[in-house]
């Protein structure tokens, strides 16, 4: 470990993949950021920068667009990739399925985080399932070592047959952070291959005719790859060892088979949960051999078949859903998410894997070691009242202002359609109301219309959707609404960046995903009235009384007779992201001895630095995070909180002290 | 070392991930392998955060309930509701001036584990710079036996990762630190 030529780093599992990438040649590299995969494009940022390589980067406008660009860059003979996260493939699924027939020419490797859990995600939905309908390899790495020198077999078998490949992590492993080794003088960058596209246009622009033999042809690639992963050292036996470091690749199977162990269970697994199960078996002290799937797709029949063959019973553990388990041809031996053994829902936590694995082995026969859970302490701790921590809009943020402003001007019973966003917590403010996938804000608000039209229900249409959503997919949806004669209005929350997944730039920035200049800026308000919206006004939610007014004008639009869609941009930065706005122009506020506990403004305004004394006598502000916005003002409806200069001039009422 | 398992809970915005970054580098530093689960995402936006971390043991990136040799909180409910984590005879570092709830204390005792708690966010405020608290819980946790990193690396680490303010993290370590030992020795 302390080799002279290598030390340590430590390194977040999305960046391991990121160095990955850029070690193994990769030239460009794009993706549309999405928790848990957003630090892979950053990463690739770092290291490219680090060591001195050439690798093209861009954060796109969506999914379908980073997948299109980066397959160009293969097409043309050049090593790509493309980050996204799992639900980000269903956006690029249509490219996906073509490039699969068509093939490649320089490694293309598509990286999809998987979130079993779901942890930040709509779905639990399993990447390789995608995989295996559109018919692309599939790396599942277990560590971000491993998903660090996948890359390099993803990249070579993509270029040996032609295929695109996918690498799928899990949250798990994107957030795990290892220590691994790096060289102390990387290797200098290579030569840009000298490579170009190469017009054949029955292949790259194949007609139906011509994709059927394509068809056959990647069948035939993909019983060719089988071949090679039942040889692959990606997928390889754990014999139970008290200290479990050997490894036996497919060449040294005969050996083990030669041995003769009986055993009465046996253990598949892939991903993050192979770690989980080794941890858990040695927990439980049951020796118990574990076949580890490198390659789940398409699975190495011939190598699991064997396995399989040696026990009674073989438990399949997997994330999120079934891959290997379903390739299975036979199941009478197995135990998996298919008979119930393993649940079908949720993410595969050390608890669940050790639960179910002593059940299994208890049931065969084994002595396990009990669990160890203090079910008396846990029956405890679920009994008592811990605050429940719900995440929260940041102290300062614009949108909590803009979603009390909606509030105050079209009330609870208004219907407001949502997206994908740190807004989606303007649910705790019961002013989100629906939150389907990207872009649906504009959709939904759209189809709202037109059913409440036939129904007769005429309460108003209200929608928000922030700046990047918007850019991904809410044009498309607006044109279509204005040119339906839908009557909504729509808030874009434009904060003037991507501010959930970490602040990356969107085409309406004047930076790139490297931090060089944009030539172009993309414009929001021009491309709204672009789409055909005639009302179009740009105002910051800070102002909350004229941005009531606009909102009211905007809804008057709606309904008028020549109206329509109506569209407002609530613009000002995320607080986080540029916290200068706020700094320059402070509004500190004190809540004055007047108030009653009353936790109006602790519901209603929901800013996390209002805090109700646990004896609930008076609510007091948490100075330590409050960023002196003066959004709160107007929150209590009492008029208890007031600017601090007010209160300084009133000697007769003391203004709270920060208490916490 | 032996496998050691550490579970690092608080709420988002406390520094948690900054927390498990010193002590993750610092092992790493003295030669131990190290693997880390952190929370990215919507929890960062104030709700409840916790840290994984293992020095010289598993590769499975979570720590299974009932075998964490040690919980470092930034919030005594946090550490509470964390507290199944620990296995029996572990140590609890956490920020808070009284201790946990007293519910709970019956099964600390049956479960041998101990805690020790430092007011760190206070201490914080009075250097004036209330972010500073996971720093300041941190010297404290490593004045102890039960988290044996020494503070010579803890402090080359926070000289080479704290993002600004190197003086004032190395004071706030020192703080922390000083104030273990004291409580430590009695
Ligand atoms: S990160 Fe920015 S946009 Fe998101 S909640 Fe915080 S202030 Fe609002
Ligand atoms: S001024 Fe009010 S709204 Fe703004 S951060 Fe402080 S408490 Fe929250």
């Amino acid at each position: 470990m302390t080799d002279t030529n290598t030390r340590q780093e430590m390194v977040l599992g999305n960046e391991a993949i990121a160095l990955g990438l850029v070690e193994q040649g990769c030239r460009v590299a794009t993706a549309y950021p999405g928790t848990p995969s957003s630090e892979i494009l950053a990463g690739v940022v770092k290291y490219k920068k680090q060591l001195a390589r050439q690798v093209y980067t861009e954060w796109s406008v969506n999914e379908k667009v980073a997948f299109e660009v980066a397959l160009a860059a293969s097409w043309a003979g050049l090593r790509a990739a493309v980050a996204l996260k799992q639900v980000g493939l269903n956006v690029a699924s249509d490219p996906l399925f073509s490039a699969a027939y068509i093939g490649v020419k320089g490694g293309f490797v598509i990286i999809p985080a998987d979130d079993p859990g779901p942890h930040s995600s709509q779905t639990e939905q399993d990447s390789r399932l995608m995989a295996l309908t559109a018919k692309v390899p599939v790396f599942d790495p277990a560590t971000p070592a491993e998903a660090r020198a996948m890359i390099e077999n993803a990249f070579i078998l993509s270029e040996r047959y032609e295929v695109p490949v996918i690498l799928r992590p899990t949250t798990r492993l994107c957030h795990a952070v290892q220590s691994l080794p790096m060289e102390v003088t990387p290797a200098p960058d290579g030569e840009i291959p000298s490579v170009k596209f190469n017009k054949n246009p029955t292949r790259w622009a194949a007609t139906p005719k011509f994709r059927y033999k394509l068809h056959v042809e990647l069948n035939k690639k993909l019983a060719d790859i089988e071949a090679e992963f039942n040889q692959s050292p990606l997928n390889y036996v754990v014999e139970p060892i008290q200290n479990p470091k050997p490894v036996l690749s497919g060449a040294q199977r005969a050996q083990v088979e030669g041995s003769k162990i009986q055993n009465q269970v046996g253990v598949i697994a892939s991903g993050v949960a192979f770690n989980t199960a080794k941890q858990s078996l040695l927990e439980l002290d049951a020796q118990i051999p574990i076949l580890k799937i490198g390659t789940p797709y398409p699975l190495p029949q011939k190598l699991v078949g064997e396995f399989i063959a040696r026990f009674e019973t073989v438990v399949v553990l997997e994330e999120p859903d079934t891959c290997i388990e379903l390739q299975l041809p036979e199941r009478s031996r197995i135990r998996g998410r298919l008979d119930g053994t393993v649940p079908t829902a949720g993410e595969l936590s050390p608890e669940v894997v050790s639960t179910l694995l002593a059940e299994v082995l208890t049931g065969a026969g084994y002595k396990v070691n009990p669990s160890l859970d203090d079910v008396e302490l846990q029956t405890l701790v679920n009994s008592l009242p811990l605050p429940i921590r719900k995440p929260r809009l940041c102290p300062g943020c614009s949108h909590r202002s803009a979603f009390y402003s909606l509030k105050k001007e079209f009330g609870l019973s208004a219907i407001y359609p949502g997206d994908i966003g740190c807004y989606t917590l303007g649910s705790n403010l019961r002013a989100v109301d629906t939150v389907v996938d990207m872009g649906a804000a504009v959709t939904m608000a759209n189809g709202f219309y037109q059913a409440n039209r036939l129904v007769g229900d005429s309460r108003p249409i209200v929608s928000t959707i922030g700046d990047s959503t918007f850019l991904h997919s809410g044009i498309v949806p607006l044109i279509n609404a204005v040119h339906t004669g839908a009557r909504f209005v729509l808030i874009i929350l434009d904060n003037h960046t991507t501010a959930m997944t970490g602040h990356q730039p969107t085409p309406a920035n004047n930076y790139l995903a490297d931090g060089s200049e944009a030539t172009r800026v993309a414009s929001i308000p021009n491309m709204v009235r672009a789409c055909g919206v005639n009302f179009v006004k740009q105002t910051d939610p800070y102002n909350q009384e004229t941005f009531q007014e606009i909102l009211r004008d905007a809804y008057n639009h709606s309904q008028a007779e020549d109206g329509g869609v109506a569209v407002i941009i609530a613009d000002r930065p995320c607080v986080l992201y540029d916290p200068s706005s706020v700094r320059d122009d402070p509004l500190p506020v004190v809540i004055t001895e007047e108030c009653d506990g009353c936790r109006y403004c602790v519901e209603a305004f929901e800013c996390p630095a209002l805090v109700l004394r646990p004896d609930k006598t008076r609510v007091d502000i948490d100075y330590k995070i409050c960023v002196n916005c003066g959004q709160c003002i107007d929150a209590c409806h009492k008029g208890f909180i007031i600017p601090e200069a007010i209160a300084n001039e009133i000697p007769q009422t003391v203004a709270s002290e920060a208490t916490l | 070392m032996t496998e050691l398992k550490v579970i690092l809970a608080g709420l988002g915005g406390q520094g948690v991930v900054f927390f498990t970054r010193l002590l993750s580098q610092t092992a790493m530093e003295l030669g131990h392998s190290v693997m880390v689960s952190e929370t990215h995402g919507m929890s960062q936006r104030g709700g409840s955060v916790i840290s994984h971390l293992k020095i010289g043991g598993s590769e499975a990136p979570l720590v299974r309930r009932g075998t964490a040799d040690i919980l470092l909180a930034m919030e005594p409910d946090e550490a509470v509701r964390n507290l199944p984590f620990l296995r029996p005879g572990g140590t609890i570092f956490v920020n808070s001036e009284n201790g946990l709830r007293p519910e709970v204390a019956e099964h600390l005792e049956r479960l041998e584990i101990q805690v020790h708690s430092l007011p760190a966010s206070q201490m914080a405020m009075e250097l004036g710079v209330a972010a500073i608290a996971n720093v300041i819980l941190t010297g404290f946790a490593v004045a102890y036996p039960a988290l044996p990193l020494p503070i010579e690396t803890l402090r080359e680490t926070v000289k080479a990762i704290a993002p600004r303010g190197r003086e004032l993290n190395l004071q706030a370590l020192e703080i922390g630190f000083q104030a273990g030992r004291s409580t430590n020795d009695e």
